[in-house]
């Protein structure tokens, strides 16, 4: 099997389980919910039509913000809480409404025919109006499912494990094979729960009772086989991975680590170098005995929140965007005088430690392609003014929010210019392709130099610097060792070596872990 | 069953206002003896429905008493009460999901009857009623004809061997041949069981074939009561016999055509 493949194949325990155990459970209280709230609502007019109104605010809230706003809502926790929590909500209203119009639809003589009988209302309503009801119901049910499992690959940027997480960390390393890969299970897993809800409800209306007993049978085996990975520890004979070319070799020489048996959470956000920089801070725990987590593909104020309320315990950031998105700072400042007052302040306000710098920096630089640049006579960003009005700039999804933006922009008098947002993955083959004339590249990236891209000049040193650095949280800070087993990393990547890494993700198609590897023997780490 | 000389059913001045003022039905006065067949007619809207709902309480009137086997129907539980009452009504009000033989069972087995009673009964049912137990009991109400679903309909109102049985424009949907057949069909059966019914019809010739007595009610009163021949014969004023006049002059004219 093609070794891409065989690691996604790898993964899909750990990330199926997660993305079944939280569809299932956000549907099944979703359902314990919506069920009993439609039946008291549906013969109480002005009540139903309250509820349903509520449940579709809800419903029109894309997915994603969902998810995002239920982390500061939830006092700052990632991972399954939020997750449930936006899931959930986004389940309510398929069910409500179903049940609330399922209810009011059936035939009023033959409720009065119940009543006439000497039905009471709760025979009526079990014997009744419920069972005549239930295609309507069990339709609403299907459309939560097939959404709530599509939703469900939201949560990897929150901090749940899911299949999300195949098409996040694909999209980002251009591994679509990844993205399809995640596509296709969350599809699949979407199709076989919609289809044994659908069948049933054929054995309930057709009260077949072996048929109820084979679904619910498949159903249990389907739920089970997917999530027990999360119930069973593997066996401890496992046979060791084999290494890939160029990965690092852990080295197993647990007795004399100085973190021997300690957990450490280690956050990422959602791009190359992040998930670069997690594998090679894993290998150095691991060498200490530490037991490593990982929680990947966190959006970028997300993996902060999670750093100051110890969700996490180590996170990469960077001095630029703490200052403008964390801090709220319009103007950058000298680089040495915003990293101590980052410091300072991360500390003071937070409890959190920078232990230090890495020692590249990860800036915003305006590229665009060389003979472009050329053709405009381009060197600095001044040279751009006077064309301003017939140039587009693309750039990722925060960046035309950002200050630095704006005070760019105003400084060069590049107020003309029409900005386009795209993923950031896709703004380098944008520029090289000519479907925009510059972007805001990350000044690590290693297709600058392979796609042969120019960084414009900033002679006016409007762009805020943007160093690494290594944040451990409140509670990380106390932990014995941990600081000083990651101590060796500060200032020992340089730009050219964290570029170096990054083109070998991004464009020799090797993995984090293989790249990591790499940078650990370059920096001299790896012993 | 009771003394012959008190009567099942009683409505002492018996009244509906709806929340607005609207007055449905005034001082309407009735009293049904055991075994009998009242009709209750007139055009729509006139309230007939409305007195009949409000026997059973699936109306609460708003004035006067109805009495029921005695006891004064407000002290009784609505669902207790319609148990004791049979309800047969227009159109079948068939439970769709459920087949025939469960359709007749449902208020033996609410009843808490063993099933071994209840099955006994809905073959007992089925029998009276003329559908046969093998060929139709499993069936599901869209694979019976119009006057096989009010035959089912008949036969669950008959269940639960009520002493009084209420009628809602039972026949008015079916076709004229199912409907005649059925019409004399309960008529035996009443002969048989000994049940007392009210029917609301506003098919007076239905009122006047099957009728021990009809009483007339215009804008929520009843302005005439009597047997069928007091009507014909002594009609209280031109409303009703305009009403009689309808039958009458189909009468005729088949009778021309006849001769």
């Amino acid at each position: 099997m093609n070794s891409n493949l065989a690691e996604r194949f790898a993964e899909l325990p750990d990330l199926l389980s997660g993305h079944v155990l939280l569809s299932v459970a956000a549907l099944f209280v979703g359902m314990a919910i919506s069920l009993p709230l439609g039946i008291f609502a549906a013969p109480r007019r002005h009540l139903a039509n309250t509820v349903l109104n509520i449940a579709s605010v809800i419903q029109t809230i894309p997915g994603l913000a969902l998810l995002a706003l239920m982390v500061p809502l939830l006092g700052g926790t990632i991972g399954y809480a939020p997750a449930f929590m936006a899931l959930m909500l986004y389940s309510i209203l398929p069910i409500l409404r179903n049940t609330i119009v399922g209810l009011q639809g059936v035939d009023r003589g033959v409720i009065e025919a119940a009543r006439g009988l000497g039905l009471t209302d709760r025979e009526r309503l079990w014997q009744v109006e419920l069972p005549l009801a239930l295609p309507v119901i069990v339709a609403g049910l299907r459309t939560a499912t097939v959404w709530v499992v599509g939703a469900a690959t939201l949560a990897t940027p929150v901090g749940a494990p899911s299949l999300g997480n195949y098409i996040f960390a694909g999209l980002q390393t251009r591994n679509w094979l990844s993205v399809i890969f995640g596509c296709l299970f969350a599809a699949g897993l979407a199709i076989v729960l919609d289809q044994l809800i659908r069948l049933m409800e054929v054995a309930a209306r057709e009260r077949q009772k072996g048929l109820a007993i084979r679904v619910g049978g498949a159903l249990m085996i389907v739920l089970m086989a997917a999530t027990l990975p999360r119930f069973i520890e593997l066996p401890a004979n496992a046979p060791a991975p084999v290494l890939a070319e160029g990965e690092a070799p852990t080295r197993l020489r647990a007795e004399e680590g100085a973190l021997q048996g300690a957990r450490v959470r280690i956050g990422a956000k959602a791009f190359s170098e992040q998930y670069i920089l997690a594998d090679l801070i894993e290998t150095v725990l691991e060498n200490e005995g530490a037991e490593v987590e990982r929680r990947d593909n966190l959006g970028s104020t997300i993996v902060f929140d999670a750093l100051r309320t110890n969700e996490i315990d180590i996170s990469i950031d960077y001095t630029g965007t703490i200052w403008a998105t964390i801090m709220n700072r319009p103007e950058p400042i000298d680089r040495y005088a915003m990293f101590a007052e980052m410091s300072g302040w991360l500390y003071e306000q937070h409890g959190i430690v920078t232990l230090g710098r890495l020692g590249f920096e990860n800036a915003y630089g305006f590229a665009m392609r060389a003979d472009r640049a050329a053709e405009l006579d381009a060197r600095a960003l001044g040279d751009l003014a006077v064309h301003a009005r017939d140039l587009q700039v693309g750039g990722d999804a925060e960046v035309f929010t950002r200050s630095e933006w704006i005070s760019t922009r105003d400084a060069y008098g590049l107020g003309a210019m029409s900005t386009r947002a795209m993923d950031a993955t896709f703004m380098y083959d944008a520029v090289r392709d000519g479907q925009v004339d510059l972007i805001t590249a990350y000044t690590t990236d290693g297709r600058i130099a392979a796609y042969d891209l120019v960084v414009l000049n900033d002679p006016l040193g409007v762009l805020p610097p943007y160093d690494a650095v290594i944040l451990l949280s409140p509670e990380a800070v106390a932990r014995a060792g941990l600081a000083d087993a990651l101590a060796p990393l500060v200032g020992a990547i340089d730009s050219t070596d964290m570029r170096e890494a990054n083109r070998l993700v991004d464009l020799e198609r090797q993995t984090p872990a293989q790249a990591a590897g790499w940078l650990l023997n370059e920096i001299g780490l790896d012993e | 069953m009771a003394d012959p000389a008190t009567p099942i059913l009683e409505l002492r001045s018996v009244a509906k206002t709806y929340a607005g003022g609207v007055e449905a039905v005034r001082g309407v006065d009735l009293s049904l003896a055991p075994g009998e067949l009242l009709a209750l007619t007139g055009e729509s809207g006139c309230g007939k429905t409305t007195v009949l709902k409000m026997i059973n309480r699936l109306e609460q009137a708003s004035g006067g008493s109805i009495v029921f086997e005695g006891r004064d129907i407000s002290g009784i539980d609505p669902v207790h009460l319609r148990r004791q009452i049979g309800w047969v009504m227009q159109g079948d009000g068939l439970f769709p999901h459920f087949t025939v033989r469960e359709n007749i069972a449902i208020l033996p087995k609410l009843l808490g009857w063993d099933p071994a009673r209840c099955e006994l009964r809905v073959r007992e049912m089925m029998k009276l009623v003329q559908l046969d137990v093998d060929e139709f009991g499993e069936r599901y109400p869209q694979a019976l004809s119009g006057g096989q679903r009010q035959r089912v309909g008949f036969a669950r109102a008959l269940a639960g061997n009520p002493g009084l049985v209420l009628m809602d424009e039972a026949f008015s949907a079916l076709d004229p041949i199912t409907r005649d057949t059925l019409q004399q069909d309960f008529k035996r059966l009443q002969g048989e069981l000994g049940f007392s019914a009210v029917m609301v019809t506003h098919d007076m010739a239905e009122a006047l074939i099957m009728a021990d007595r009809i009483a007339v009610m215009r804008d929520g009163e009843i302005i005439q009561q009597g047997t069928p021949r007091e009507l014909l014969q002594a009609p209280s004023e031109a409303y009703v016999s305009q009403l009689l006049e309808t039958p009458r002059r189909q009468i005729r004219a088949i009778a021309e055509l006849d001769a």
